[in-house]
Formats: C-alpha cells, structure tokens, sequence
C-alpha cells in the first residue's frame, strides 16, 4: 500500500527531477557532473571540439595583424613543424594490419594517395576515419551525430530504441548505425558502409562487409570516444584507431564550405604526408 | 607584427601533419616551391571560401596598368577560421595589398601559395610564414 508520505516524497522526487530538467534544458546534472537524460542515460547532448586535427594551430593576435603560422610565439610545436615525436609523446598508433597476400595493394595505394585517396577528392571520409562527432543530439530511443568535416557537413542517425539494422538503404559512405547502451557508454555498430573510403590515409582500403563499433562515453564536460573496425576479410586483426577526447565547446558547428579540389592537378609528385593516426 | 626565425620548410612541414576529420588533404610542397618566393601587390577582388584549401583573386597591375589576375592557395577555412579570419577582411577593403606568394612547381603562370598578405593600412596576415 502506498502511502500518502510515500505519495508525496514520489510527488517531491518528481518535480525535483522536473526542476533539474528544466534547469538543464533536457538534462538532469548528476553529482559527477554528467547531464542525464530523461531516461536516466547519459545526455551526451553538446558540441564537441575535438581539436579538428589543428590543435597545434594557435593563431597570434597583434591589433588588427593575424599571424597563424610563423610567428614569434605562436609557431608551430617543433614535433608538429618537423613532424618529429614530441619527447615523451606517445607513439603514432599503429596503423591497420592486412592480411600478408594484400601488403602490395596497401603500399601500391600509399604510394599514390595522391591519385587515389578518396578525402582528396572530397569523398565523405568514412568511419571511423571522421573521427568523433561534432555535434550530438540525444533525444528518447535516437541520437544524431552531426559533422562539420572539410569534406562536407555529415549526418548520422543512431536509433537506441532497440531496432535493427536497416536492411533495404544502399551501401554509403557512412553506413547505417544503431546504437546501444552498455552501462553509461552508447555503444554505435555500423555496417552497410560501400568501398570508397579508406581506414586511414595510408592506403587503407576495405571491403563492403566492414563493421565499425564506436564506443562514446561522457564526463563532465568532455567525450572520449574510441573506434574498432572489423574487416575480416582483408585485416589480420581488427583495427582501433587513437582515442579521441573532445571538450564541450560553446562555438557552435557551422555548414561546411563547399570541398572543391584545385589542387591535385598542378602536383608533381606524391608527397605524401604523415598524418598522426 | 612580430616574425618568427621558423623556417618556411618547418611550417609546410607543419602542414603536412594536418589531419583529423576538419581537414586532411595533400602536401603543399608537392604542388610549390619555396626556393621561387615573389612579391605581387595589387587588391583581393574574390575570395572563395572553400575547402580543401581557400582560394584568392587577387588583381595585380603592372606598370602600364594592364591587370593580371593570380590565383593565390591558402589554408583551409578551419584555420582561418579558428584565426578569426573571414572573408571580408582578406579582402581588406578594396585596399591595396602586397602579397608574399611561393610559386608553383609546374610552371603554371599566376599561381602561388600564399605566404602573407600585407595592407596598405599596415595590419597584415601572416598564413605560412617565411
């Protein structure tokens, strides 16, 4: 039987959760600082800065003058203007490991990246190359993950209601997700992805049956986010690239310009650059 | 504004390490030669504001006053971007503009990578370095 002190301490529970909700927006703060969501998960609502790559970009402000590389102060980091190891920075991750008979195809196709690269063409760079999403919107049973990329502005769907995959869409760039919670991480599994895009800029190509497992998990104020991709008939073993943590930023995603190449063109040899990942 | 001793190789080279899901692209070394350094001054009269790299029209007489147009490469938008950097004030105005370009290793005419932009006003934009 349930009391009316009981009856009343639900009524209290309740509009104290309603305060915290409407206090928050969509989200109740938890004690370590973790916004929940209505229905008790994680909101991992918020635009995420995750350095977009540039990190080592840090502009100088001079009056009206505005120098980004080459400045007295602001210059590139030495391990990023040499593209030396930082002392003490951890080792670039190892990149994906194929299976021995495909070798020659992978460093046929690094040594053209130029040529065949498909981001260069402005291509959706694929998963989990696009990294974490910049922009997180969760509501009840669904959350989408928006990109500002150079190569375009993305959108993923990630149902959480329990669905499966879908089963009739064509192969894309970015496959279709769907999402699960274990605990406080959304775990997103993708597949149905098509083979024009690569792991990694290093040639690293993969087949139509690629499967992709993020897991995103929300601190107070930052999301790590971590990847593993499995392909077994082309990777000795599945790879994982570097975690990522992204910071809660207040500046807002914007529309990608337009990704328009006028420069592939007028190269004259390969040039390939060594990325971090 | 101040100057760095950062030599131009070192912040292509930076350039090179740019990656992440903002911007990925190929080298600026294998499209410019930083051993062809010029200067051009004339005004911005476009921008386009595009990735993977943001292009700039620049209108530069020659003596006679005849106008040719370069086509100057920059950074990509999330750079400028994070600079503060727009459009409009590449354009500085309609002013006059002294430009620090490398040229291109193909030999094609009018086309540099640009190292800084210096305005008649005196503020000026430091991109690549020198």
């Amino acid at each position: 039987m349930v009391t009316d002190s009981a009856r009343a301490m639900g009524l209290t529970t309740a509009l104290t959760v309603a305060a915290f909700v409407v206090a928050g927006g969509a989200s109740a703060q938890a004690a370590n600082g973790v916004p929940r969501a209505p229905d008790g998960h994680p909101d991992l609502s918020g635009t995420w800065d995750n350095g977009a790559g540039i990190d080592f970009v840090q502009p100088r402000k001079d009056g009206e003058s505005i120098c980004i590389f080459g400045c007295a102060s602001g210059a590139p980091p030495p391990a990023a203007a040499s593209g030396a190891a930082a002392p003490g920075a951890p080792p670039p991750p190892a990149g994906p490991k194929y299976r021995p008979e495909l070798a020659a195809r992978v460093a046929d196709l690094d040594a053209r990246q130029v040529q065949e690269d498909p981001v260069l063409r402005c291509f959706a760079p694929g998963v989990p190359r696009i990294g974490p999403p910049d922009k997180i919107v969760q509501r009840a049973g669904e959350a989408v993950f928006l990109y500002e990329d150079v190569s375009g502005s993305f959108f993923r769907l990630v149902p959480t209601d329990g669905r499966p995959h879908p089963t009739n869409n064509e192969p894309s760039f970015l496959g279709d997700a769907v999402g699960h919670w274990e605990g406080d991480t959304l775990v997103v599994e993708t597949k149905n992805f098509n083979d024009q895009t690569w792991l990694t800029d290093n040639g690293a190509f993969h087949t139509d049956d690629l499967r992709v497992v993020e897991r995103l998990r929300r601190t107070a104020d930052a999301l790590e986010w971590t990847a593993t991709a499995y392909d077994p008939a082309v990777l000795a073993e599945p790879y994982a690239p570097a975690k990522r943590t992204a910071k809660l930023t207040g500046l807002e995603i914007v529309e990608s310009p337009p990704c328009i190449d006028r420069s592939l063109a007028n190269m004259v040899d390969g040039s390939h650059h060594t990325n971090p990942r | 504004m101040a100057r760095t001793v950062l030599p131009l190789l070192s912040a292509l080279g930076a350039l090179c390490l740019i990656d992440g899901n903002a911007v990925a692209h190929h080298s600026v070394a294998g499209q410019f030669d930083q051993s062809q350094r010029t200067e051009i001054t004339g005004v911005i009269s476009k921008v386009d504001w595009i990735n993977p790299h943001v292009y700039i029209q620049m209108d530069v007489p020659d003596e006679k006053g005849a106008i040719t147009t370069w086509r100057l490469e920059s950074l990509p938008t999330a750079m400028l971007r994070k600079a503060g950097l727009t459009s409009e004030m590449l354009k500085g105005g309609g002013q006059k503009v002294t430009a620090a370009v490398i040229l291109a290793r193909n030999g094609t005419p009018n086309l540099g990578w640009l190292l800084n932009l210096t305005y008649e006003d005196g503020h000026e934009y430091v991109l690549a370095g020198e």
